[in-house]
């Protein structure tokens, strides 16, 4: 099991954008006060859950055997998708729909972390298989 | 193996080749169907904004700000404090012609809590009324009671929620249907309720009073309904000349700015989806032709076994078709990803009326957008395979030798 | 079934000499008969193909007309003429003409899939087998050698069990062994009724040869 995982590769470069996104452009805003609301919190989950998906999705892409591969493909997977759910489902957000959590953040993290979980889903079913062959 | 599966399988015998052109279709099915749908979401967003001002007139303080003020918060949801001598109701009110006239009164909040922003909150008198009502009526029947408000749809509280405006506790007992204008950000409530909050707001010291009018009766605009019979235009003077330090502007002459910058935007991403259209067919022509002249001798091959011109020309209609099929899809599905769910980001940075458009509409949009693909797609691989049926086998059999 | 050719010749424009055309094939009469191998020689240029690519109805003859049977084939339409191609006349062209798409086993059935007709996987399991291409079934044309390649070509030919077979050096690529097992599937087929048609230039082909002829200068002569 050498092969090149395109899966992997594409859940890595995908939580590299999920990592520095949510604290640039993608993250929540300061208020001018300088203060922050519970965006701000999702926004560190969120640079949380992207760097656990980068570093899982890099092993993947280097270990050789391929039930590891499918296995921490799969990990991510799960990770990704509770990526889903941490803006506005389990940490809140502000209050109105304007605002760049709501308006930028959360769509465009949810968007993000569903790719992610398919490129891991699909990657990690092709790496169970191509083990499975193997054996 | 049948010959149906032929076409199927050079295209998934020669991925790099497919995916270049899938990408290249999927791009035509993507500008067509994005562009599609934010100009349909502007026309609906239009056409609601069209509805929901009822009123013939408005008149407002006549300080220029507050015009243009007054514009932006209607259309990009802006927070507006201006305020006139509450007076000019009455003077409104006994022009000839003029059928109702509803005050309302505006009041930008300090960050409340629920949004950590300024939310805008708009009182208007449910005796008079006729601008708000039918609106809100839509999702709370009742009378609104004193602190009891109802939030725009971009408002994220849910009814039975407090919102706290200047320390006062109000209660969300509606929320209301999305209009995709600057009014689904604001906060209703009644006029005793506004009259609270401009209380509580002056003793955190924000002053709402008229400079020059000391009385405490104080509005931010007056909506309009003129009688039949009588001509708009002549009401709009007649209200100008009775009224002091107010203008009136005549609601029409408000939607054809709106309606002027509509047509600008639209224009440029017709022109933009025109560009980008011209582009890839030209670049699918030359792609087909490219890939026609690399395949010439497998065509020739197929022809030399028995296949007739028509079976060819087919099959390479057929190729180019489940391409482009595959590509409008792509496109449709990757546009949906970035327009609808930055919806609201879309509308923020354009700053007009944005409200999407029906399912059904969209549908109808995506299915238009794939057929356009699929049709463009099946023409530009035409002219070549219309051009190969017509090589001679024995001609490019020999050229290899 | 009788391939004959009747005062056939292709004539191109081309600047030649005094005169701006020149004779590929000069006018000349060649009949296949079954069961029959029939072996034209020649140099290189000196029209052997274009006389195959006429006699498979791939190329109009400036003059004459091509029968199979009592069927000219140049007054058929392209759709009935590929029909008739297709059932009829097996082609072994000179080039490469294994699609890269399709597998071995594919490529030599895809002649019976163009218009639907029977099965013929066992006929293709069997020339594979005697073509010694058998475990390549599965291949991809890419992964083959140009001799894999040119067997693969044969067989496909074969598996038609056309009534007339056109083969352009089809030992071209081969090693003496196979080349002797390639003629003698060609003679099997002339044994079963086929006319064949084998333009070549190795000593091996004339030795197998029923009639003989020798091309020169777009001229057919008759070889002893």
């Amino acid at each position: 099991m050498k092969r090149f995982s395109p899966g992997a590769a594409a859940a890595l470069a995908l939580s590299a954008v999920i990592t520095v996104g949510s604290v640039s452009l993608l993250g929540p805003c300061v208020h001018e006060d300088g203060s922050f609301g519970s965006c701000h919190w999702a926004g560190q989950a969120l640079l949380g859950i992207g760097l656990l998906l980068a570093v899982l999705s890099l092993a993947a892409l280097l270990v050789k055997d391929g039930r590891l591969r499918a296995g921490m493909l799969f990990a991510a997977a799960a990770a990704a998708i509770l990526g889903i759910f941490v803006p506005g489902t389990l940490i809140h957000l502000c209050g109105m729909a304007t605002m760049r959590c709501r308006a930028v953040m959360r769509p465009a993290m949810t968007l993000l972390c569903a790719l992610t979980a398919l490129s891991c889903l699909t990657g990690g079913i092709a790496a169970y298989r191509k083990a499975g062959s193997e054996k | 193996m049948k010959r149906r599966s032929l076409a199927v399988k050079n295209l998934l015998r020669k991925p790099g080749r497919t995916s270049a052109l899938v990408i290249l279709t999927a791009l035509l099915a993507l500008s067509v169907f994005g562009g599609s749908v934010v100009v349909g979401s502007l026309r609906q967003g239009f056409r609601s904004l069209e509805s929901r001002l009822g009123a013939d007139i408005i008149v407002v303080p006549s300080s220029a700000q507050s015009k243009v003020s007054f514009q932006n918060m209607l259309l990009q949801g802006t927070n507006g404090a201006f305020y006139m001598d509450g007076k000019n109701l009455d003077r409104v009110r006994e022009v000839a012609g003029v059928e109702l006239a509803a005050p309302q009164v505006f009041l930008a909040s300090l960050k409340a809590d629920c949004c950590s922003v300024k939310i805008q909150v708009i009182g208007f008198d449910p005796e008079t009324d006729f601008f708000v009502r039918p609106w809100i009526e839509q999702s709370y029947t009742r009378q609104l009671g004193d602190l009891d408000v109802v939030v725009g749809s971009k408002v994220e509280s849910g009814v039975g929620e407090i919102i706290r405006i200047y320390d006062e506790r109000c209660k969300v007992v509606g929320r209301l249907a999305a209009t995709g204008t600057g009014l689904d950000t604001a906060v209703y409530c009644n006029l005793s309720t506004m009259k609270m909050l401009l209380t509580a707001a002056e003793e955190k010291g924000v002053s709402h009073k008229v400079s020059s009018d000391e009385s405490d009766d104080r509005i931010s605009a007056i909506y309009v309904k003129v009688k039949d019979g009588y001509d708009i235009g002549a009401v709009n003077s007649e209200i100008q000349g009775h009224t002091r330090k107010c203008s009136a502007v005549r609601t029409k002459s408000m939607l054809t700015d709106v309606s002027d910058s509509l047509s600008a935007i639209s224009g440029t991403v017709a022109t933009l989806i025109g560009a980008i259209w011209l582009l890839s067919l030209v670049i699918l022509v030359v792609a087909f032709v490219m890939i026609a002249n690399e395949r010439k001798r497998e065509f020739a091959v197929l022809r030399l076994l028995g296949t007739s011109r028509a079976m060819l020309g087919g099959m390479i209609l057929k190729e180019s078709a489940l391409c482009s099929l595959a590509g409008g899809a792509l496109g449709v599905l990757t546009a949906s990803m970035l327009v609808f769910p930055f919806t609201t980001l879309i509308e923020t940075r354009l700053g007009l009326p944005y409200l999407r458009p029906s399912a059904g509409t969209i549908t109808a949009l995506a299915l238009a957008a794939l057929a356009a693909t699929v049709m463009v797609g099946s023409l530009a691989s035409s002219w070549a395979s219309f051009r190969l049926s017509r090589v001679d086998p024995g001609t490019v059999l020999r050229e290899g030798n | 079934m009788i391939l004959s050719a009747e005062q056939i010749s292709k004539r191109y424009f081309r600047k030649s000499g005094e005169a701006n055309h020149f004779y590929a094939v000069k006018p000349l009469n060649l009949m296949l008969r079954p069961g029959t191998v029939t072996v034209l020689c020649g140099r290189s240029g000196s029209g052997k193909t274009t006389l195959l690519h006429i006699l498979s109805g791939l190329l109009t003859p400036t003059e004459g007309r091509v029968l199979l049977g009592e069927t000219d084939l140049y007054s058929l339409s392209d759709k009935e003429l590929s029909k008739l191609r297709n059932a009829s006349i097996g082609v072994v062209p000179q080039a490469r003409s294994v699609l890269d798409t399709l597998t071995v086993k594919e490529n030599i059935l895809l002649p019976s899939l163009l218009y639907g007709t029977e099965d013929r996987s066992e006929e293709a399991a069997h020339w594979m087998d005697t073509l010694h291409i058998d475990g390549l079934a599965d291949s991809r044309a890419s992964e083959l050698s140009g001799g894999e390649l040119r067997r693969t070509a044969i067989a496909r030919t074969l598996c038609m069990h056309p009534p007339v077979i056109l083969a352009d050096e089809p030992t071209g690529d081969l090693d003496d062994e196979n080349t002797q097992l390639v003629f003698g599937c060609f003679r099997k087929a002339a044994e079963e009724g086929a006319a064949v048609l084998i333009v070549s230039h190795e000593i091996d082909a004339l030795n197998n040869a029923d009639v003989a002829f020798r091309m020169d200068g777009g001229q057919l002569s008759t070889l002893s």
